[in-house]
């Protein structure tokens, strides 16, 4: 079975909720959610027997744009996992979706929120695939606009439709800027294959400046859907008016697709040797901003939604320095290992928070103030999530930021270096203020009875348990999932990034 | 003789127009207009490039004029999406302005 049925049923299973939503679900819409997780749950079991080879034909088929290559399926799971959980949210989060939409029945316009996700994860799993800048366009658009609608979902809130046009226009003023670098690759190459590009890259005599210009107009559209510094503007504004389970999936799937595209992109780009050290150059600068841009912005902030955006900025910079680091074979398994890490924790997260601000109406830090004596579980789910974002060691983000820093010390990349560190120390400090609020303050919830325990239903405690364990394991013993990250990203993710000879990396 | 530097040009004065309205203006449908200039402008010399480098045949390369009809195809999407959300906001808040929205800041 060849991988593109996998989207495929993703697409048919996110068009039959909404089918199902309109002509069967008259109340209760929960149970959307839940098949679309059984759905989503069985296309990512599929994902591990499908038939990864390519057609070695001569006839071109749709090979050309479509790549089945290890990093594609590493990041199709990722996709999945996260919409699968981005769902669970989105059943605790039904009740605020209610109240701030407006519909005729009861439980009327709710099933698009838990639909859309469905749909989004196959535009993510196909930019996971997409090797042609056609197809990359497409999937790339297919996954901004449901954003769109999804960050404007709750639109009875200003919040939420204000958070919705900021996102609209930043969204697609880096579509322009995409395309237009499009046009430019295409220009100077005839091609919009990302191989032939190279190709014809690879023996490219003329003029550098079309070609840095090319690459400076996708940087900076790929730099927003990434969240680079100085393309961040709409991040922390955008978090915090969307719809929580919507920011966590921006957080992660957003983020992780953009990932794949700027690393094809940018392997294409190191084929033009002219410019690799002007690239590398750019890659180092853009990276140490976005490091100190996205850890010290995070330190007033006093609602966590808003705290963990900037920590999504920051997290991105600490990706960057693999990325800046890619002449090493390992730089394609540290970007993997950290975004698999990256993933429970921001996840985990946003779980809690969603589920103490269904309690508490609120999500700024005070509202976590002595959680750990109103419910003990929660607030050690939080703890495993912030120590793990901050880096502690015995956690998954601890060997992530490990793996980052190893490849960037084996490449010299001093300066990234050192600027990585101080910044860690920064994130200990917003990081565990959260803790603080948990463990250390007096109870003293605004709204709520005081010492009341919070109810979690059983679908979210299932997850929480599951994504704690999966930081820990990550964390303790990282060998097995290294091993199989080794077989799945390195080959492609690894030599990942370039072919060109040593000696044009920066020193 | 229009030559490919003269449609690149005019290609690359729109696009410069589109970003500067973006930039500077202050109503939402305008800055929308503006971003549908961007997209035309990568159009414009899309077709030209198609155009003017020939393949071996002698035909015009057709990659880009598929490229092309995917974009006005996604710009329509967009402008749908986008003047429904501007609506919505228009209806909360009277205004398209987007001095008028900045509920949430630093």
């Amino acid at each position: 079975m060849s991988p593109i049925y996998l989207e495929a049923a993703v697409v048919v299973l996110g068009v039959f909720l909404l089918a199902l939503e309109m002509f069967v679900v008259q109340g209760e819409k929960k149970i959307l959610a839940w098949l679309g997780i059984a759905g989503l749950g069985i296309v990512l079991a599929a994902s591990f027997f499908v038939d990864q080879t390519a057609p070695t034909g001569a006839v071109p088929s749709y090979h050309a744009f479509y790549s089945t290559d290890s990093l594609a399926m590493f990041f199709k799971r990722f996709a999945l996992v996260t919409t699968i959980i981005v769902l669970v949210m989105s059943v605790d989060y039904l009740g605020v979706v209610r109240k701030f939409t407006p519909g005729a029945t009861a439980h009327g316009g709710l099933g698009e929120f838990l639909a859309l996700p469905v749909l989004t994860c196959a535009g993510l799993m196909w930019m996971a695939s997409a090797v042609d800048f056609v197809m990359i366009f497409v999937s790339l658009e297919l996954v901004t606009i449901s954003f769109y609608v999804l960050v404007s979902y709750t639109r009875r809130n200003a919040a939420s439709l204000e958070a919705g046009v900021k996102y609209l226009i930043l969204g697609a003023l880096s579509t322009g800027f995409f395309v237009y670098g499009i046009t430019w690759v295409f220009g100077l190459t005839g091609q919009t294959n990302l191989e032939q590009v190279s190709a014809v890259f690879a023996a490219y005599q003329g003029s550098t400046a079309p070609l840095l210009f090319a690459f400076v107009l996708l940087v900076i559209a790929l730099g927003f859907k990434i969240a680079a510094v100085p393309f961040q503007i709409w991040v922390p504004d955008v978090y915090q008016g969307a719809p929580t389970p919507v920011a966590a999936f921006l957080s992660v799937g957003s983020k992780a697709a953009g990932f794949v595209v700027f690393i094809r992109v940018l392997r294409t780009f190191f084929h033009a040797t002219a410019i690799a050290h002007k690239i590398d150059l750019l890659l180092v600068a853009v990276a140490a901003c976005t490091l100190v841009y996205g850890n010290l912005a995070a330190l007033p902030q006093n609602n966590l939604k808003r705290l963990l955006a900037y920590s999504s900025i920051a997290h991105a910079g600490y990706l960057l320095i693999a990325v800046a680091s890619s002449a090493d074979p390992a730089s394609g398994g540290a970007i993997a290992f950290y975004l698999a890490a990256y993933l429970p924790m921001t996840l985990l997260s946003f779980l809690v928070m969603i589920v103490v601000a269904n309690y508490s109406a609120g999500d700024d830090i005070a509202d976590f103030n002595g959680l750990s004596k109103r419910s003990p579980f929660l607030a050690f789910a939080m703890l495993i999530a912030m120590v793990s974002l901050a880096g502690l060691p015995f956690t998954a983000g601890f060997f992530g930021k490990f793996l980052v820093f190893t490849v960037a010390i084996a490449q010299h990349q001093t300066l990234l270096v050192i600027l990585g560190i101080i910044t860690v120390a920064c994130g200990f400090y917003y990081y565990l203020r959260v803790v603080k609020a948990m463990y250390f303050e007096p109870d003293t919830t605004p709204s709520g009875q005081p010492g009341g325990q919070i109810p979690v239903g059983l679908l979210t405690r299932v997850t929480i348990a599951v994504l704690i364990a999966a930081i820990l394991v990550l964390g303790i013993y990282p060998k097995p999932a290294l091993g199989l990250l080794g077989s799945a990203a390195p080959q492609e993710a690894a030599g990942v990034l370039r072919s060109v000879s040593p000696q044009v990396v920066l020193r | 003789m229009v030559t490919l530097n003269d449609y690149l040009f005019v290609s690359g004065l729109l696009f410069a127009i589109g970003f500067a309205g973006v930039m500077l203006r202050r109503n939402i449908l305008i800055i929308f207009m503006c971003l549908e200039l961007m997209l035309n402008a990568a159009n414009l010399s899309l077709v030209a490039f198609s155009r003017f480098n020939l393949t071996p045949e002698r035909t015009p390369n057709y990659n880009a004029q598929v490229l092309v009809f995917f974009i006005i195809t996604v710009a329509a999407a967009e402008v749908a999406v986008g003047l429904a959300i501007i609506v919505a906001l228009y209806r909360a808040k009277q205004t398209v302005q987007v001095n008028d929205i900045n509920k949430l800041q630093f």
